[in-house]
């Protein structure tokens, strides 16, 4: 498959009840909405037949509810087809892509401590980034988050 | 002044940390080194092991992780030795002064001696706080 259109037609027959939204915002850019659980289909589709490379994954706090974005990249026609899912914001659980594609280990175990969004299946849940004294149940990048640590400065003595 | 400090001033070698700098300053600090700069001829000298350094340059903003490496390094300088704080990140955070992950300034974790601050200093300016430093330590001599 190497023109864009086919790609994204064959995309949105073959997954018309997962698909909510579909956003074709430039010539290589495509933000697909989908439900939660059909994530991991969708990704191995495009990783597997469409032949996609796992960029990244960016999950941001939206103060309604956690979204996640995984990036993936059809080299062959300069398209990056971002899956977007939307968590509930009090109990952010959603299916884990690492047991299918190596690449999306780390990046799952970073939005598991700074988001405290759940991975199921995820083989390797440890630490990854913050200090091992971090308190657990604190989540860094939420935009409730709040100081916790009495003896920080913050501001810069002048 | 010590015998070991004024040995230290003939020819201090240097020490060059990055808790977590953007790597700007580092490259500064480099730039020092290139012979555009070079700061060699005070006998300034970049060593790759803590233990054989007499000046600790520092670059970044300390977070949670490397303030404990950096406190372990400053165990291992000999003493006496001299810190030096190089860019806006080490003096005060900077701009990541809110982050969740930088709780402290640097002279809140180890005693520094000279400041230079700028994002990133100049060459100049960081060779500038190095013949400040020379003479700061140095000027003690009368005392």
């Amino acid at each position: 498959m190497t023109d864009r259109a086919a790609v994204i037609r064959d995309i949105t027959e073959r997954f018309s009840e997962d698909i909510q939204r579909l956003d074709d915002v430039s010539h290589k850019r495509v933000y697909i909405d989908i439900e939660t659980g059909s994530l991991v289909k969708m990704a191995l589709y495009l990783f597997e037949q469409v032949g996609a490379r796992f960029n990244i994954a960016s999950g941001v706090d939206c103060r309604s509810h956690i979204e996640i974005l995984y990036h993936f990249t059809v080299e062959d026609i300069n398209l990056m087809v971002s899956l977007r899912v939307r968590l509930d914001r009090e109990k952010p659980v959603v299916d884990s892509l690492t047991p299918y594609m190596k690449a999306a280990d780390w990046i799952e175990r970073e939005m598991n401590e700074l988001l405290g969004i759940e991975f199921t299946g995820h083989p390797d849940m440890r630490r990854l980034l913050l200090a091992d004294f971090w308190p657990k149940g604190v989540y860094p990048l939420r935009a409730d988050y709040e100081e916790w640590d009495d003896s920080a400065v913050r501001d810069r003595g002048v | 002044m010590g015998l070991k400090l004024k040995a230290l001033l003939k020819s201090p070698w240097v020490f060059h940390l990055s808790t977590g700098s953007c790597n700007n300053c580092d490259i500064e600090v480099l730039d020092c080194l290139t012979p555009r700069f070079d700061i060699e001829r005070f006998g300034m000298l970049l060593k790759g092991s803590i233990r054989h350094a007499d000046v600790l340059l520092v670059t970044g903003s300390c977070n949670r992780m490397s303030a404990e490496r950096l406190k372990t390094l400053y165990e291992q300088v000999p003493k006496p030795c001299l810190v030096v704080a190089i860019g806006e990140c080490s003096l005060s955070r900077g701009m990541f002064i809110h982050s969740y992950n930088c709780p402290v300034p640097l002279d809140h974790i180890i005693p520094v001696d000279v400041y230079i601050p700028g994002c990133p200093p100049k060459p100049e300016a960081v060779i500038a706080g190095v013949v400040k430093l020379i003479e700061k330590v140095g000027g003690k001599k009368g005392d």
